[in-house]
């Protein structure tokens, strides 16, 4: 499932930004990568961040659910059109150079993957937006990102209401593909028009909740900080600057 | 008598893309310690009223607008039917999410904790403190949305049907604060078919209908001059009178 599970993980309890900061520095670092090898090694860093959150059970089954069809595609793709020479693979006969390429794409997108969903599983938005108060960040950047970050659960949220309501009203999920592909229909059009329609009426309500008034915002909890995590947040920044100035160097990884 | 606060001179407002004017020449003047109740079948232009007497129209919504409006407002707190909408979606706790108004204004910590906890204390709600907004009962709901309003201490309080997620008691809570909003040197003006609790605690009453002002004073004359009241009146029914067809025929059934 993607979003938010709380938690008691040493990321839950970390200040905000320092999970977000470990998740930017390796999708930076990602590309900088060019190699199987160090392309693999990412993964398992994105695996390791899940894991110290906790999360791997949550984070695993979507980033499967959307990766694989990549996967397949790329190896497919670069496996069997990429440039000579072939080696046999059982019964196929693969490109190496093609096979080297899919398995760095695959691989950074499974490590942007995994770190982006460890971020959702363990940063409380809450928690994020009384940090990014705290830190002085205007509102509406504020808002826009954190948004964004519960884009899906929100809107998993009350497709689940409009699927339960429909169903009410005599909706069929089962059947054939085409019956399926129909039931979206009732589905999706509720779902959009009343996002559209909540975004107006929210619009007027964050505005006379002062909003959009000018100056700094108090933050009412503020997570805290430690010189440590600090520290880890600039390391990690600077280790993915450090491979990409490698890269440009010709010294990729 | 106090400066108004509002006067709107043969005011129109026509929301975008639409053939019709929601609003037509609306004039009438609202002044601080109002409570005024705005009456009218559904789609007489009440929330249209609100949206405009509070800057949101044309503003934010879009829309022309003709005639004048002077507006002394400085900060216009609005309260929907429908309290899902009027989430910040920022905050996990109610406190927070009523704390969301007062920390805009940039006030010390202790401050904004303190305005959040007395205007979710004046409306029976402090218990829900801790509380994760999006576990709340729609009833719960608005009234933390009431106090998230309150906490900023608006000098104009808009209230769209505000009791239809309350309970009677709930209601008749809400509606019992508004004079005390008012008496703070606020105006409130609700928008509401609840024409009984509105007659309570109204100083002043107004009818719209296609949009229009059809009458203005006091609540307990203009509230009452529907149709149905009319008939009543005729037939010598004592108060309170229906004020629609199915009470009028529960009356007249008794």
């Amino acid at each position: 499932m993607i979003g938010y599970r709380p938690g008691d993980s040493p990321l839950h309890r970390a200040h905000p930004y320092t999970p977000l900061a470990l998740a930017a520095a390796l999708l930076l670092a990602v590309f900088a990568f060019g190699s199987p090898g160090a392309v693999g090694a990412a993964v398992l860093a994105a695996v390791v961040l899940a894991l110290a959150g906790g999360v791997l059970g949550y984070t695993a089954r979507p980033a499967l659910a959307l990766g694989l069809t990549t996967w397949v595609l790329l190896l497919v793709l670069h496996g069997l059109l990429g440039p000579e020479p072939f080696v046999a693979a059982g019964p196929l006969h693969v490109s190496a150079a093609g096979l080297r390429r899919a398995l760095v794409l695959g691989g950074r997108l499974t490590a942007i993957l995994v770190a982006f969903l460890t971020v959702l599983a363990v940063v409380s938005p809450a928690r994020l937006v009384d940090a990014m108060t705290d830190r002085g960040v205007p509102f509406a950047r504020m808002y826009l990102l954190v948004s964004t970050l519960t884009l899906v659960p929100r809107l998993r949220a009350r497709a689940a209401q409009v699927l339960e309501a429909q169903q009410c009203r005599g909706l069929r999920l089962g059947g054939s593909p085409l019956a399926r592909v129909a039931a979206l229909g009732p589905l999706v059009l509720p779902l959009v028009l009343g996002a559209l329609a909540e975004v107006d009426e929210q619009v007027l309500a964050l505005d006379a909740r002062g909003a959009g008034r000018p100056g700094r915002r108090t933050a009412l909890d503020p997570p805290g900080d430690s010189a440590l995590q600090r520290t880890v947040r600039w390391a990690a920044l600077l280790l993915a600057a450090a491979a990409f100035a490698a890269k440009f160097a010709g010294h990729a990884l | 008598m106090s400066a108004p606060l509002l006067r709107f001179a043969h005011v129109t407002y026509r929301h975008a893309g639409a053939l019709a004017a929601t609003l037509v020449d609306v004039t009438l003047e609202v002044s601080p310690g109002e409570v005024v109740a705005l009456a009218g079948a559904p789609g007489a232009g009440a929330t249209t009223f609100l949206l405009v007497a509070g800057g949101f129209a044309p503003r934010l919504i879009g829309g022309t607008l003709e005639g004048t409006l002077h507006s002394a407002v400085a900060w216009p707190g609005i309260v929907f039917a429908a309290p899902w909408t009027q989430l910040t979606g920022l905050c996990q706790t109610v406190l927070a999410e009523v704390a969301f108004g007062p920390a805009g204004l940039g006030l010390p910590r202790a401050a904004v904790r303190a305005a959040a906890e007395h205007a979710l204390e004046r409306l029976g709600v402090l218990h829900l403190a801790p509380r994760d907004p999006a576990t709340l009962s729609g009833g719960e709901l608005q009234r933390v949305i009431v106090a998230a309003v309150l906490a900023q201490e608006p000098d104009l309080l808009l209230l769209d049907d505000p009791a239809a997620e309350l309970d009677p008691a709930g209601a008749d809570a809400l509606y019992a604060l508004l004079p005390d909003v008012a008496a703070a040197g606020a105006a409130v003006l609700v928008a509401t078919p609840d024409t009984e609790r509105a007659a309570r605690v109204a100083t002043r009453a107004v009818r719209l209908d296609g949009g229009r002002v059809v009458a203005d004073g006091a609540p307990a004359a203009v509230l009452t001059d529907t149709p149905a009241a009319r008939i009543a009146r005729a037939a010598g029914c004592p108060a309170p009178l229906p004020l629609d067809a199915d009470a009028l025929v529960a009356r007249v059934a008794r």
